[in-house]
């Protein structure tokens, strides 16, 4: 067996089976790995909309064939499964030493159903699969579980996924989180998924090598491509400071989300960005596996320390919610790192909250005295706090931006920033038009990642008319051209979530495309593949999700952005004035994608 | 020899996959590297583990064979023909950078030169040093690691050791920035 492990894993926690099975090579061809393989599995399994906290909906945990090889900055695994926070496609991916060790003990997807009566934790080795009792492990936070099972286990190599009291507690945007809580699955409610099974963890451990067919032309794609990665402009910053560099990048553009996006540029930044973060509080770098740009970083305050932060917690947990402060927003990531809570979910019920009470709608009588002013931190630890034990008011911050807004009502639904109730992301969409796109019509609600159409930022002007017909596709503010872009990176994204790399890499450095994609997969498997026949399996698969998710109860009236963003124009900096007229783009998305004028796609 | 710098180390493991790949016809797995990182996660640091020609050369005094020897550079050499495969090498190395596969040990032999970790290494956290050898002494700690059984967890220990003295600097100079500042 070429690049895959070559099998999977079947675990029912109701019963306690367990069956591993060979990996059906025709089927595997057609969904290649990671986040596909994964939802084509359940666009297979789930006929109907099961509710998502029981032991009817299924966790896949899928990496990919090139998971594990010389592939740089490849190992991602995703975790996928019926969302409770959104009620349609779950999933969540994260980097870090997960995804190849699962390779190694030999196997390239896990699915697990049912629900344990005791809290359990999966083992999975090469010589054995257990479920193991994990009543130990419930109730501590993530790096506690990961620390408490390398003892356990007695084995350094040993890698953990586990969740935190956030999962357990059942909040429907609980994360799990590997790498020592430093790399997280975050979005979506993976970890309250898991919390309903009494699914502790997963800790793997293998000795199978990994194999590729053609091993010189495989590390000669490889070599290029690492070749490429570090003479990309942007390595030596990325480095450095990782995503954490897109604070000034996006201020610089007007469009980092302040004071719950009433404002697009934080006078602050240079107090909460990469630089300084780098500066105060870090000691080194951090990698996933084979990556060469080594992005995260470990940091230490006097609070405590961990790997991290990325950009969008920092955001989430500094000018989003109007506060200056850097070490406490450390102090709050890492607690929501270890705890396992989604920081741009749990930020935006925060910062909703805080606009709530500025504009007079709400005030803090109605939160049991919690004073949301912006930049109140304390009221930030106090709600998240309660929010991880579901206790008072955190019950209903629980449950996510979009149920909290409803049962409040009066007014504040409109400022709930969130598509198909997964909160937005940290970028205005006002000044990106294509991310405000991708966000509108992204199959797990206003995702960042199901797109990535960083292209709109490059000006790179010749290259967009002969990609898309028009230089505006590479230009932020234009709208023309923008569903063109969209539908090009969902697919190219889609090749990178199957392919289990990282989006900072193959997209947005744009090391990866279909024409790449099928030469590394040939070499690497051993099977025939051609950048035409790709990019229609990947077109495909995007009508499949969206055939899936109309199942589940999607609303294509839902492909739309919150009111603030296509009405109020952005109040200063470069991108004033800007407002996003995605409804018209959404159709023009609906028409390259051969859906109905209503977003259906055809019958087959 | 290949000089490790942990301080370094972003503890990606590029060099045990370009160890292993080149060396085992593309195949990957950490028991084919001759390099080995150890993740010491609860305080963040990496070490990789490699053969630092050490002036003891436990492992060519120990063979009982003399399948193993020194060669030019200070690389430690296997003769494949006169090995017995017995592991007494592999038990002698107090930081667990010899070890037998198949029973055939492998320890770093420098590529014949031009090291394929180094060149894997973005970030700089091996370096070669192809006119230094015999300078690290083990016999300070040697008591110490060698209490490990296996060659992994001596391999981890000397990864603690290394990591610990790290990250004495690294909570100070936090510590001090942070009172300045506010």
């Amino acid at each position: 067996m070429f690049g895959y492990a070559g099998n999977w894993l079947e675990v029912d926690l109701t019963d306690h089976g367990i069956q591993s099975h060979p990996l059906d090579l025709d089927w595997v061809k057609t969904v290649i790995g990671g986040r596909m393989m994964n939802t084509w599995r359940m666009y297979e399994e789930m006929t109907t909309g099961v509710d998502p906290l029981s032991p009817e909906n299924t966790v896949y945990v899928g990496v990919g064939p090139l998971t594990g090889t010389l592939l740089p900055a490849s190992a991602y695994t995703t975790v996928s499964a019926r969302s409770p926070l959104t009620g349609l496609i779950g999933d969540a991916a994260a980097g870090g030493h997960f995804g190849p060790e699962l390779k190694f003990a030999g196997f390239d997807q896990v699915i697990i159903r049912g629900r344990s009566e005791e809290p359990c934790y999966l083992l999975i080795t090469d010589e054995s699969v257990e479920i193991r009792p994990a009543s130990h492990l419930w109730g501590k936070d993530i790096r506690e579980t990961h620390l408490a099972l390398l003892k356990e286990l007695q084995d350094p190599h040993v890698q953990v996924a586990a969740i935190g009291p956030a999962g357990e507690n059942l909040v429907k945007y609980a994360t799990i989180a590997t790498n020592m809580a430093g790399r997280t699955f975050g979005r979506t409610g993976m970890g309250a998924v898991w919390g309903s099974k009494q699914l502790k963890a997963i800790a793997v451990r293998g000795r199978t090598p990994i194999s590729v067919a053609d091993p010189q032309r495989f590390e000669a794609i490889c070599g290029e491509l690492s070749r490429r990665i570090i003479e990309h402009p942007e390595f030596e910053t990325r480095k450095r400071v990782g995503t954490t560099m897109l604070v000034n990048n996006l201020n610089l553009l007007g469009i980092l989300p302040t004071r719950h996006f009433q404002e697009g540029v934080c006078e602050y930044a240079h107090k909460i960005n990469g630089e300084i973060l780098r500066e105060r509080y870090v000691t080194k770098n951090k990698a996933c596996y084979n990556c060469n740009v080594h992005c995260s970083r470990y940091i230490i305050t006097p609070d405590g320390e961990g790997e991290g932060p990325e950009f969008e917690p920092l955001c989430s947990y500094t000018s989003r919610i109007g506060n200056a402060d850097l070490r406490r927003a450390l102090k709050v990531i890492m607690f929501m790192n270890r705890y396992g809570v989604d920081a741009i979910s749990s930020g935006e019920t925060i910062g909703w909250a805080m606009e709530c009470i500025e504009k007079g709608l709400l005030n803090a009588a109605d939160f049991d005295g919690i004073e949301f002013r912006f930049g109140n931190m304390d009221a930030v630890e106090h709600i998240l706090d309660l929010i991880v034990r579901r206790k008072g008011i955190g019950d209903l911050f629980a449950e996510g931006t979009r149920a909290l807004a409803q049962q409040y009502g009066g007014g504040t639904e409109k400022l709930a920033m969130h598509t198909k109730g997964l909160e937005i992301i940290n970028g205005d969409p006002r000044g990106l038009k294509a991310y405000g796109l991708g966000y509108a019509v992204a199959s797990r609600g206003a995702c960042h990642l199901r797109a990535d159409p960083f292209f709109e930022l490059t000006g790179r002007r010749d290259e967009a008319i002969k990609r898309f017909g028009t230089e505006k596709a590479a230009m932020p503010f234009e709208e023309e051209g923008k569903p063109a872009l969209v539908e090009y990176s969902e697919r190219n994204c889609l090749l990178l979530d199957a392919l289990t790399m990282c989006k900072n890499v193959g997209q947005s450095m744009e090391i990866m495309n279909p024409d790449v994609g099928a030469e590394l997969l040939q070499a690497g498997t051993g099977m025939t593949f051609n950048s035409e026949e790709l990019s229609e399996t990947l077109a495909k698969t995007r009508t499949m999700e969206r055939r899936l998710n109309l199942r589940f109860g999607l609303d294509p009236k839902d492909d739309t952005l919150p009111y603030r963003f296509k009405e109020e124009g952005l109040p200063a900096g470069p991108a004033a004035g800007q407002i996003i007229h995605v409804d018209a783009m959404v159709k023009e998305f609906y028409r390259i994608k051969g859906w109905s004028a209503e977003g259906v796609p055809p019958p087959g | 020899m290949i000089r490790v710098d942990p301080e370094l180390c972003s503890g990606c493991r590029r060099c045990e996959v370009a160890c292993s790949s080149s060396r085992f016809m593309g195949m990957i797995e950490r028991l084919f590297s001759r390099v080995q990182v150890v993740k010491v996660e609860e305080i963040g640091a990496d070490v990789p583990v490699i053969c630092q020609q050490c002036r003891e050369r436990y492992c060519v005094d120990v063979c009982p064979v003399q399948a193993l020897r020194v060669g030019d550079r200070g690389e430690v050499l296997v003769d494949i023909e006169t090995c017995t495969g017995c592991d007494q090498c592999e038990k002698a190395c107090p930081i667990g950078a010899i070890h037998l596969v198949d029973q055939y040990p492998l320890v770093c032999d420098l590529c014949g030169g031009s090291p394929r970790c180094v060149e894997a290494c973005t970030m700089d956290a091996l370096s070669f040093e192809p006119e230094t050898s015999d300078v690290v002494l083990l016999t300070e700690v040697d008591s110490v690691l060698l209490s490990e059984k296996t060659t992994e967890e001596r391999a981890y220990l000397y990864g603690i050791t290394m990591a610990e003295t790290l990250r004495k600097a690294w909570v100070t100079n936090v510590a001090t920035d942070r009172d300045s500042d506010r």
